[in-house]
């Protein structure tokens, strides 16, 4: 039944930028603005949420893809045409971070978190596109990975071991527990939401499938893209396509699996998504088609930064 | 096709009539190094009588002497590139990830000759050739910055455009000869400087530009266009005193006689990345691949080395 406040609460998605070059990736909210990235332009661009301006954050940026913060502002992109996740610094300069893993250079990140700790989990699913320069065979799976400082030198840890193309990465609010969109939806496999509890030294335990998304005779539907947590620590998480399914949607699952309410989007292929504007309560989310979309909702984000 | 002892081969690939004059059907190809993770940057000191060559990923530059193998330079050597030496026969370094054109010193110290154009950062410069009144000229491309597995103090670019530079004889004057480029790679002039031969890896070709008296350049025509499907791209390439051609591409070493029609390739199993003239008549060429620095031997001498 929908009721006459359901219908008053219905998130309308606008779009506020685009639409750009190839799909649009990363979003992360930087306290007054939206950053986003559009990687098949190679930039990052800021949408000024109070003034609706569109600026270029960084250009020549080899596809970088997802974005996010650290609770004390450092911010990560994952640049998947050089197969490594980047350190966006003030001063307009760019770093690299540990890209090496046995002997092998890692795949191509698509998106990532930072927990308390300054750590960067992220997500390192192989990619149809291939990374510049001379080919290099990825790694023989494609899992999360986490950066760590140690004495200021970045170093590598594997942290799932049975993942074949994770996609979204997110952490709990008590970071006790990492969620994993896979993404690997071939032959009879459906795309699903796994929980992983985070053990005390980092590592991950066994998985719970959380959710998963369907097959019908028209294929696998399309499984988590982006995810972010509302100030109930929920994940809001966009998911699906026209292709099969339900079509594209917002899920809300509750921190154990419940799918709350879902809410369906006016454009195909949503990527990811982030709260943002001054109440948080506006969620953006990017898109196959280029665009990046905002909707009033009645959640609010979580914000991770001090 | 000859082998040597350890098994690598050379075979020659005869496309046109002529290319007999340039080269045996069966000529020497020793494997004087082996074990690197990139080599580049070739050079043979005639002074000392010995190559210089760099390991990109190994972060070192090395010399090999005959009869006295393989020794380090300078480690680490922030991932240095191409080398040349200038007139006063030190060793002048495309600086690749350090975003620098250096030099060696007499007395062994390190000489930062470029970072800078007009206020900004270079990009990471990758090949380099000293002109006969002295001024350097260098490509500088952006895949220092963004090659996975490559590690530049900064890998945001800053120049709108890669292209090729010249350093003036007495230091003091940078200038942007060419800024229309999609990767700039290896440069050569040829014998009597009136031409540089400039190659772009991406496009996979190869430009003439006429050198006006003050070292600037007129504008560029195709000089010859890369062919083949094997592994191997435009990358190091160098002139003979005839005026022939030879330039890294797919499946070795392409030649072209001094029009760009190709005559034919010296085909290697490994991935080509540059190449020297060498040894007291310069009728050597010193191949530096991936793994390994190999030796054959030519007809006609290379244009030598300052």
């Amino acid at each position: 039944m929908v009721t006459k406040d359901d219908q008053a609460m219905a998130w309308r998605f606008e779009r506020v930028a685009g639409p750009y070059q190839g799909p649009t990736g990363g979003v992360a909210w930087d306290g007054e603005a939206m950053l986003f990235s559009v990687p098949n332009e190679g930039r990052i661009m800021r949408f000024n949420a109070t003034t609706g301006a569109i600026g270029e954050y960084r250009r020549y940026m080899n596809r970088v893809n997802g974005l996010g913060f650290g609770a004390d502002g450092d911010f990560y992109g994952c640049q998947e045409g050089s197969r490594r996740i980047v350190q966006f610094h003030p001063d307009g300069s760019t770093t690299t971070t540990a890209t090496w893993l046995d002997g092998k250079i890692h795949n191509y990140p698509s998106d990532l978190v930072v927990d308390k700790a300054g750590r960067v989990w992220f997500s390192d699913p192989c990619n149809a596109t291939p990374a510049i320069g001379i080919y290099r065979p990825p790694l023989d799976h494609a899992s999360v990975l986490r950066l760590e400082r140690d004495q200021g030198a970045w170093r590598l840890v594997l942290v799932t071991r049975d993942t074949n193309a994770p996609r979204a990465v997110l952490l709990s609010a008590d970071e006790t527990i990492l969620y994993v969109s896979e993404g690997d939806c071939r032959g009879e496999r459906n795309c699903a939401l796994r929980s992983y509890p985070v053990n005390a030294d980092g590592s991950v335990g066994p998985y719970e499938e959380l959710h998963a998304f369907g097959i019908d005779h028209r294929g696998a539907h399309r499984g988590i893209e982006g995810m972010c947590l509302d100030s109930g620590h929920n994940i809001v998480a966009c998911a699906g396509s026209r292709q099969s399914g339900p079509g594209p949607l917002v899920y809300v699952f509750s921190p154990g699996g419940v799918v709350l309410e879902t809410r369906p989007l006016p454009f195909d292929m949503p990527m990811r998504c982030a709260f943002g504007d001054a109440d948080l309560c506006s969620l953006y989310v990017t898109s196959g088609d280029g665009g990046v979309y905002r909707a009033k909702t009645e959640r609010k984000g979580l914000l991770k930064r001090q | 096709m000859r082998n040597n002892t350890k098994g690598q081969k050379m075979h020659i690939e005869t496309i046109a009539p002529g290319l007999e004059r340039l080269i045996e059907s069966n000529p020497p190809f020793d494997r004087v190094v082996h074990g690197i993770q990139f080599g580049e940057g070739p050079v043979w000191d005639r002074r000392a009588g010995r190559l210089y060559f760099v390991d990109i990923l190994g972060n070192t530059i090395w010399k090999w002497t005959p009869g006295v193998g393989r020794e380090a330079v300078l480690h680490p050597s922030g991932y240095a590139d191409g080398m040349t030496l200038d007139r006063q026969g030190r060793l002048v370094v495309a600086g690749w990830s350090l975003r620098t054109v250096w030099r060696f010193e007499k007395d062994g110290s390190l000489k930062t000759l470029v970072s800078h154009y007009q206020g900004k950062k270079i990009n990471t410069p990758n090949d380099i050739v000293v002109r006969s009144d002295g001024s350097i000229y260098w490509t500088d491309s952006r895949g220092g910055l963004i090659i996975p597995g490559m590690v530049p103090v900064d890998c945001q670019p800053y120049l709108d455009y890669q292209g090729v530079f010249r350093l003036s004889a007495d230091g003091t004057q940078v200038s942007l000869l060419i800024d229309d480029c999609e990767s700039p790679n290896g440069l050569a002039f040829s014998p009597d400087e009136s031409v540089l031969y400039v190659n772009d890896t991406r496009r996979a070709h190869i430009r003439a530009f006429d050198v006006r008296a003050d070292g600037s350049l007129g504008t560029g025509r195709l000089f010859h266009r890369l062919t083949g499907k094997e592994e191997g791209v435009a990358d190091g390439m160098k002139v003979d005193t005839e005026g022939n051609v030879y330039c890294t591409g797919p499946g070795g070493i392409h030649v072209t006689d001094p029009d760009g029609n190709l005559l034919g390739r010296l085909k290697i199993a490994e991935h080509c990345t540059n190449f020297a003239w060498g040894d007291e008549d310069w009728r050597s060429m010193y191949i530096t691949t991936h793994e390994s620095v190999y030796r054959t031997r030519v007809k006609i001498p290379g244009v030598a080395t300052w």
